[in-house]
Formats: C-alpha cells, sequence, structure tokens
C-alpha cells in the first residue's frame, strides 16, 4: 500500500486494533466529544492498513458521514503528507462503504441481511463494521450477543459508538457506564472519551476483556479531532 | 404591468420529475385566469399542459425547455418559468435559476426528497433562491406530507417549517388548515375556484395548534417584535407571522412548507398567497454585473428603471419568425425600436418586437420595466449575453455551464436531410450550451455531444419532427480524454529540403502534467535559440497537438508545454516550420511521459424500495461501480455511486427489469479519472484499428 509511515505514526496503535480480529470494540463518551472522530480514525487506521471498512450510520446521513472522512483524512494528511494525496482519497473511497439507516429501520436481521448482499455477491467484503449512533437503550444482552456472534461468524472486527449521560451514574464492575454496563462483557475492548478543562483522554476501561490498567496516554486533540499521544 | 417592482415575482418550479410540477404550473395560470380550461399532462383531451408547448414534450408527459409564462394574483405579477425535473436538462434549471428571485420546490408527497430535488436545491443554494416547499400530491395513496418534511430537514437541510397541515390524506384529503390563520381552508365549485373558510375540524384542532407552536418557534427566530409577543401570550398578529416567514424565507434560512394536491384543485391560491408574501421582489435580491471597462469590479445593479439597460438573454428560441430571446432585465428599461448593446460583441442592436411569453403564445408590449422577464423578436445574440443601454459596458456573471459527457455521430439519411440538420444543430447549439455539434475530419461524421442518454435522443426526436431531418444513430460514445502523468523531455527538429525553400526548426523543452487547466505553454528560451517571432508558431503547433491524443485520438487536457532550447535557420526557418517542428516535439515528448486515458465518472443516485437494494447494488457493482454508501429509511432505499459514463448505457431498462420498474436513477457528471488496464488497451486497439480502416 505504501502507506506504513502513516500507520506507523498512528497514536492509536496503542488500541492494538490488528490484535482484534472478530472482536467487538466500544468508544463512549458524553454527546459532542467526538465518538464518531475516534470511530472514522479506527476505520482510518484500518484502510490505510489495507482492509475495507463498512460504516454505519444510524441516524445520520450520508453526506455528513462522507464529510467526516473527508475532514479527518485532510487533519491527517497535514499532519503526514504523502506524495500523492489524490490516490490516498481514491484508496479510501474504494476501500470504505456507508450504509445510513433511520433509528427504526435498523435491527440485527436488516443488518444480516446487508452483509450478505454485500459479501455473497461479492459487492463489498469488509474487514471491519463501525456502527456509529446504535440505540443501546432500546437493546438487551441477549440482542446484542446475537449480533456479537453474527459478526463473529463474519469474521468481522466490530466497532460500536455509544453515548453516556451526566445524571445516569450507574456503572459496570469494570467501570463501563450506562447505557452500557450491562453489557460490557460482549466487548473485547472499551474506551471512554474523558472531558478535562483543556483536552479530552481516551482512558481504556476494558481491555483483551479485562478491566484494564494505567492509563492510554492517549488525548483527542480538540481543534482537529486527532487523536495525539501524550507527551 | 405593474412599475412598482414590490408587486413583481421572478419565480421557477422546480422539482424531481413526475412530482407534478407542470400540472401545479397549469393550476396556477388557470387560477390566475391566464387560461380557461385545465388540460391534463398526460390527458385523454389530448391537448396536454399549456407549459409544454413542444409536442414531444407533451408526448413523453415531460417539461424539456422551460418555458417563461406571466400572471397575475391579486395585486402582483408574477413571471413563471417552469423548468425541466430530468437530471439531463439541468442546464435548463440552471439558466432558470440564474434569473429568478425565488422558487417553488415541488416534492410528491409520497416520493418525498427523491435525488433529482437533491441536485435542484443544491443549484438553488448555489445561486442563492429562497423558496417556498410544495408538498404536492397529498391525494395520492402513501402520501405523507411529515415524512417529506423530515427529508427536507435531513436530506436538504432545509430549516423546513410547515405552515399548512392537510385535512385529510390520500383519497380522504378535504383541504388545508392554515396554520397562521388558524383556519380550515376547503376549496369547493367548479375546479376549486371557491375558497371557503371554516373553524379547524376538532379531530384535528390539538395537531394544528402542536405544529403552529413548532412553526411560530421556529419564525420568531427571525422577528423580535414576534418573539415579545409570543411571551407575552397574548393574540399575535397574523402581519408579524408573515413578516417574520418572509425574513427567514428571504435569508435562505427558512423553507415554509405548503400542502395541497394540484391534481385535486387543493391549495394552489394559498401557494399563490405565499409567493405573494413570502417570496422576494426584484428589489429583495441583490445581483451583481461585472464592469468590462474596469477590469471586471463586481457592481450592483440597481433595479431602478431610470438607470440605464442592463439585461441578461438566458434563453433563445429559433422560431417561425427568427430568434426568440428571453431576457431578464435587472435595471433600466427596454422599450421597441430602441437600440441595446450586446457588451460580448460590442454591437449595437435594435430592439424589434417585445413580446411577454406565455408558454408558445405570446402578447406584444411596447416596453418593459427593470425586473421584469420577456421575450425580444430578432435579435441576434448568444445565451448568456448582456445587454446595456447608455453608456454602461457590464456583464452579468457568467453562469455555470457543464461540459458534454457524451457523444453520438448521426448520419444523414437523405441528402434533403443534410441541409435541415445543419439548420437544427445550429439553432440547437444556439440555444443550449450544454449540447455541441462538430464534424470529425478523419470519418466524415457529423458527432453530437451533451449530457446524457436522453439529452441527445431529445435533439434527434426534435431533428425529425421540426426539421424533418431523418437521421442514422451511431452508438452512444463516451468522451475520453488523454492526460499525462509525469514530465517528459523533447529536442525535436524538423527539417525539409524539397526543392525550393526548405523548412526547419529545432525545439527543445518538456512536457509536464498541469494540475489545473487543460494547456499551458511557458517560453524559457534565453538568447534567442529561437527567434521571438517563432515563439507563437511553437505554442500554435503545441495547443494544435491537444486536439488529438496518440492513444485513442480524443482531446488532452492537462499539459504544460515548457521551451527552453531550439534551433533555427535565417532562410528556411519559418512560422510554419515552427508549427511542424513543436508538433513532433510534442509527439516525442507525449509518447515519453506516460499518458493515460481517462473516462468521465458519474455520480450515480438509484432510489428504489429496499427490498431491492442487493439487487441495485448488485448491477451498480458489475459495472464497474464504486458504492458510496446507501441510505435506508423505511421501505424505501437510496443507493449512491460513482461508475464510469461507459458503463451506463442502457441502465435504465435493466433497472426497471430489475426492479419490476419500480426503481429510478439520476446521474451528474462527477469527474474524469483514469481508466483501468484493461479498458484502456481495448480502446487503443480499437482506435489503432479505426485508422487503419
Amino acid at each position: 500500500m505504501g502507506y506504513e509511515p502513516l500507520v506507523k505514526q498512528n497514536p492509536l496503535r496503542v488500541l492494538k486494533l490488528t490484535g482484534n480480529d472478530k472482536k467487538m470494540g466500544l468508544i463512549m463518551a458524553r454527546a459532542g466529544l467526538g465518538k464518531t472522530a475516534l470511530l472514522v480514525q479506527i476505520a482510518l487506521d484500518t484502510i490505510l492498513r489495507g482492509n475495507r471498512v463498512l460504516h454505519i450510520s444510524i441516524g445520520e446521513n450520508l453526506d455528513k458521514t462522507k464529510l467526516w472522512y473527508d475532514d479527518m483524512l485532510q487533519a491527517i494528511l497535514q499532519e503526514c503528507p504523502v506524495a500523492k494525496p489524490h490516490e490516498l482519497i481514491d484508496m479510501v473511497r474504494q476501500h470504505r462503504m456507508i450504509m445510513t439507516f433511520k433509528e427504526a429501520a435498523f435491527d440485527r436481521s436488516r443488518l444480516e441481511e446487508r452483509l450478505n448482499d454485500l459479501i455473497q455477491q461479492n459487492i463489498f467484503t469488509p474487514d471491519c463494521v463501525v456502527i456509529d449512533g446504535f440505540d443501546f437503550t432500546a437493546t438487551d444482552h441477549a440482542k446484542l450477543e446475537d449480533i456479537k456472534n453474527l459478526m463473529e461468524s463474519l469474521r468481522l472486527q466490530t466497532w460500536f459508538s455509544a453515548t453516556s449521560h451526566r445524571d445516569d451514574t450507574r456503572v459496570s464492575p469494570t467501570g463501563v457506564p450506562a447505557p452500557c454496563h450491562e453489557f460490557d462483557d460482549l466487548f473485547e475492548i472499551v474506551v471512554l472519551l474523558k472531558s478535562y478543562q483543556d483536552h479530552i483522554e481516551l482512558e481504556i476501561l476494558r481491555d483483551s476483556g479485562k478491566k484494564a490498567e494505567g492509563s492510554s496516554h492517549l488525548r483527542l486533540d480538540p481543534a482537529t479531532m486527532l487523536v495525539r499521544q501524550e507527551d | 404591468m405593474n412599475k412598482d417592482l414590490k408587486f413583481v415575482r421572478n419565480i421557477g418550479i422546480s422539482a424531481h420529475i413526475d412530482s407534478g410540477k407542470t400540472t401545479l404550473t397549469e393550476r396556477i395560470l388557470f387560477y390566475t385566469q391566464r387560461i380557461h380550461a385545465i388540460h391534463e399532462v398526460r390527458g385523454k383531451d389530448g391537448v396536454g399542459a399549456t407549459m409544454d408547448s413542444m409536442e414531444l414534450e407533451r408526448e413523453r408527459g415531460i417539461t424539456i425547455q422551460s418555458a417563461a409564462t406571466y400572471c397575475s394574483w391579486k395585486d402582483i405579477d408574477i413571471n413563471i418559468i417552469d423548468t425541466p425535473g430530468h437530471v439531463d436538462f439541468t442546464v435548463e434549471v440552471e439558466r432558470a435559476l440564474r434569473v429568478l428571485d425565488g422558487a417553488i420546490l415541488v416534492l410528491c408527497s409520497v416520493g418525498g426528497v427523491q435525488s433529482q430535488s437533491i441536485t435542484v436545491d443544491r443549484q438553488m443554494t448555489r445561486y442563492n433562491v429562497p423558496r417556498i416547499a410544495f408538498i404536492n400530491k397529498c391525494d395520492r395513496t402513501g402520501a405523507n406530507p411529515e415524512r417529506v418534511v423530515r427529508q427536507l430537514r435531513e436530506k436538504l437541510n432545509l430549516n423546513a417549517v410547515m405552515l399548512q397541515i392537510p385535512i385529510g390524506l390520500e383519497s380522504d384529503l378535504e383541504g388545508v388548515v392554515d396554520l397562521v390563520t388558524m383556519k380550515a381552508v376547503y376549496f369547493e365549485g367548479e375546479q376549486g375556484r371557491d375558497i371557503r373558510y371554516d373553524e379547524i375540524p376538532a379531530a384535528l384542532l390539538d395537531q394544528a395548534k402542536a405544529k403552529r407552536e413548532e412553526m411560530l418557534d421556529a419564525v420568531s427566530m427571525f422577528s423580535d417584535e414576534l418573539m415579545e409577543a409570543m411571551l407575552e401570550e397574548g393574540d399575535i398578529p397574523e402581519a408579524l407571522i408573515r413578516e417574520a416567514i418572509r425574513k427567514g424565507t428571504l435569508s435562505l434560512k427558512l423553507a415554509p412548507v405548503m400542502v395541497g394536491s394540484a391534481y385535486k384543485n387543493k391549495g394552489i391560491q394559498l401557494l399563490l398567497d405565499g409567493v405573494e408574501k413570502y417570496l422576494p421582489c426584484p428589489t429583495d435580491v441583490e445581483n451583481i454585473a461585472l464592469d468590462i471597462d474596469n477590469n471586471e469590479a463586481e457592481i450592483k445593479v440597481s433595479n431602478n428603471t431610470a438607470d440605464p439597460l442592463v439585461a441578461l438573454a438566458f434563453k433563445l428560441e429559433d422560431g417561425r419568425y427568427g430568434q426568440l430571446t428571453y431576457v431578464r432585465t435587472y435595471q433600466g428599461e427596454v422599450k421597441k425600436g430602441e437600440f441595446i448593446t450586446n457588451t460580448r460583441t460590442g454591437k449595437k442592436v435594435k430592439v424589434g418586437r417585445l413580446v411577454r411569453m406565455h408558454a408558445n403564445e405570446m402578447e406584444e408590449i411596447e416596453e418593459a420595466g427593470s425586473g421584469d422577464i420577456i421575450a425580444l423578436f430578432g435579435v441576434e445574440c448568444a445565451s448568456g449575453d448582456t445587454f446595456c443601454g447608455g453608456n454602461i459596458n457590464w456583464s452579468m456573471t457568467s453562469m455555470h455551464i457543464p461540459a458534454p459527457v457524451i457523444s453520438l455521430a448521426i448520419k444523414p439519411k437523405d441528402n434533403k436531410a443534410q441541409d435541415n440538420i445543419s439548420k437544427a444543430l445550429n439553432r440547437f447549439c444556439k440555444e443550449d450550451p450544454t449540447f455541441k455539434s462538430f464534424v470529425d475530419h478523419e470519418t466524415g461524421e457529423t458527432i453530437i455531444s451533451g449530457m446524457g442518454e436522453l439529452h441527445l435522443d431529445v435533439y434527434i426526436e426534435r431533428m425529425k419532427r421540426e426539421y424533418k431531418a431523418e437521421v442514422e444513430v451511431g452508438a452512444p460514445r463516451v468522451a475520453y480524454r488523454e492526460t499525462i502523468t509525469q514530465r517528459a523531455e523533447f529536442d525535436y527538429t524538423h527539417k525539409k529540403q524539397t526543392g525550393g525553400s526548405g523548412q526547419f526548426g529545432r525545439v527543445g523543452g518538456y512536457l509536464e502534467p498541469l494540475e489545473e487547466g487543460v494547456y499551458e505553454f511557458v517560453d524559457d528560451i534565453v538568447g534567442g535559440s529561437i527567434p521571438r517571432e517563432f515563439i507563437s508558431s511553437c505554442d500554435k503547433g503545441f495547443s494544435a497537438s491537444m486536439d488529438k491524443g496518440l492513444l485513442t485520438g480524443a482531446p488532452i487536457t492537462g499539459v504544460r508545454c515548457v521551451i527552453n532550447d531550439g534551433g533555427y535557420h535565417t532562410v528556411d526557418s519559418s512560422d510554419m516550420a515552427f508549427q511542424q517542428a513543436a508538433k513532433g516535439a510534442f509527439k516525442e515528448g507525449y509518447r515519453k511521459a506516460s499518458p493515460i486515458i481517462m473516462e468521465p465518472i458519474m455520480k450515480v443516485a438509484v432510489e428504489g424500495p429496499s427490498e431491492f437494494q442487493g439487487a441495485i447494488m448488485g448491477s451498480l457493482n458489475q459495472r464497474r461501480g464504486v458504492i458510496v454508501g446507501t441510505s435506508e429509511e423505511g421501505a424505501y432505499t437510496v443507493v449512491e455511486a460513482e461508475l464510469p459514463l461507459g458503463e451506463m448505457f442502457g441502465y435504465s431498462t435493466i433497472l426497471r427489469s430489475l426492479t419490476q420498474g419500480k426503481a429510478e436513477f439520476s446521474m451528474e457528471f462527477s469527474a474524469y479519472k483514469q481508466v483501468p488496464k484493461g479498458v484502456a488497451e481495448q480502446l487503443i486497439k480499437e482506435y489503432e484499428a479505426s485508422k487503419k480502416n
């Protein structure tokens, strides 16, 4: 691919994305902290490693989702210029597909139908699926486990995003806040975006299916929303 | 014509095909008493709708050329441009929008915001056209105006606010509730002519109250007075609400939504009231001209009738009595018998006949004031020309014209057709800047090019019908381009000695890819190795080489030709010799500069029931398409993809059979991109073979 330097420079390698094949990951944060920005960076990192990403956006439109990719890619290219940016932009376009659903139109059976459409007709075979906007308040453990089984059977790495709320203080024993506190066992890795006065920190709550220890030393740059390693 | 510009509205009616905009226009003309009978688009009476004046439009039930018409509603003079809905004709839409002050965006209450509505809305945004959304066909099964409003917000990012709610839906549609006056409005009598105001039906009262609250919340953002009145919780004056809606609409921050059914004659009069109350008059809109004499400095046109004339020719038609030129005046007056200047040519022309158009009928007038849309007879000009009066030399901002992407070879069936084809092509090229024609000197074929299959199809039909010119049509051809991908040196000597004076010229330098633009010539000669008088000869030679690429004969784009060395002979060097030397040098460099073939890539949106999503994606995938994404909303899906134009020929038939005719697609040009290796090899092979024959 020739984009190894971009992959190597990416601070997201701390999340050990390559080692989490077939597993589910979760990004949590309060509204507006940068969940989608982080999901898109995970997707772009996956693409730069030569893989394909299906981005499922629930409750958001196609143009806005595309815009996230355009903006994040521009920010990355500004920091790490490449010789032929157009080729990189083209490559991202060809390795990414976006599906948007209305909240009510998304469920496990619809997801399976769509994935089968793509894979069986050889239209687009993803290696990773990111699901942004999934409503965890309207699901239960069994339903989510069902989705996990589906994704594992298709050998797909899956990343979800979830919004936590200030007034809901429930947490799981591993520290995963509501509304995902009862589903934490289904996720291999859980990352919480925490807002401090002048920065946003990425706190890894679960890693390799267990409660994580220590800090990730990662931050989101509030200007570009790019992940950075702490100095 | 009323002289006060406050009482003038220049509006367009734009929408997705089959949303019923021609039917709506027909009703508007009927209620404003411009016509005295309603004819349906595909009506059994065989008359067709008034605005579909071309025979072909009537037959196909689509509007191809936007006809301009004029009507009066209450105290207001309204100029209406009916615009085509099919994406192939967007230049018509764009030209109409350029001269309009406001628009009605017609949406089907069942189909909602469809692909063409998105294209049209983007165009309206580009030209800052305030709009009212009219949700039509509320009488149809599956009508859901609320869903359409949501789509207006989500898909078009419009701050859509309902000013009305329907009373009943589908076959129960009875009328509308006006949320401003909080009255139920019914359209009774023959063809809905009699309006009856009544109390809101009890069953709808709560919904109406809630919707009014929602509307007032949105609208109050544009009026402090309204916000204060709302806080005081007393009666809110109707005028205050209307003023706030108008303010929001004019600032493009609000899109008022009205509902009804043109076919069932419901809601049209209120829509006309909306045009009067919420859409801008010519003085509400800022229009900018360029002062040619002052380095194209931007100047705001005054709209003042007393100032010198500034008018834009936005549409041409060749009729029986000569060229008919549709003109929008921005300031000053145009009078019969007066001389006006075409700023492009600098020529003065006399205004012969001045007419106000009503579809294909016309009304003679003596003069037209600022802000008006009229037509001139017998004035020679091209579409997009500006006319000025007095001593000013201004040009209205140029219009955005997309380049043609598809071409067809046509051959006359007999000698008589040959002459008529030339006449027809001459006229079409003048009328439509996206339609081009030329003769391929190698094959002797006449090539026409345009924006899509349907676009060219329509012109071929028009040749047949209007000019009695039967033509044989070749297979559609994609407008390929060639370009280079790396820098390459050349050093070429052109030498010929065949008796008499010889030819000698040597040109050295390099070619390199040009990021933006088609062609650039750079003279880096120092020390006079090529005499000054022959530098332009080199430019001519390089420039001529760009017309035909060496791989497939397609035009070349994106090349910078730099000369930095050369040689000459005091006797044998000439303009011709250096042109030939430059052509030879270009060939030499071009082969080394890794040339590639590029093809037009189209942005395609296919809409259809969700159950066919897999089939739709499969069909696009088979055509070298990159599926950008899908949007699924309930039972309806839109698949967006990027595909090479060459793969889209005949796609409509395939899509129909795949989806039982339930899906449709639109496409527009996106960019030129390199063709894959296999396709390039095939194209080169075909070109080589054609050269041998």
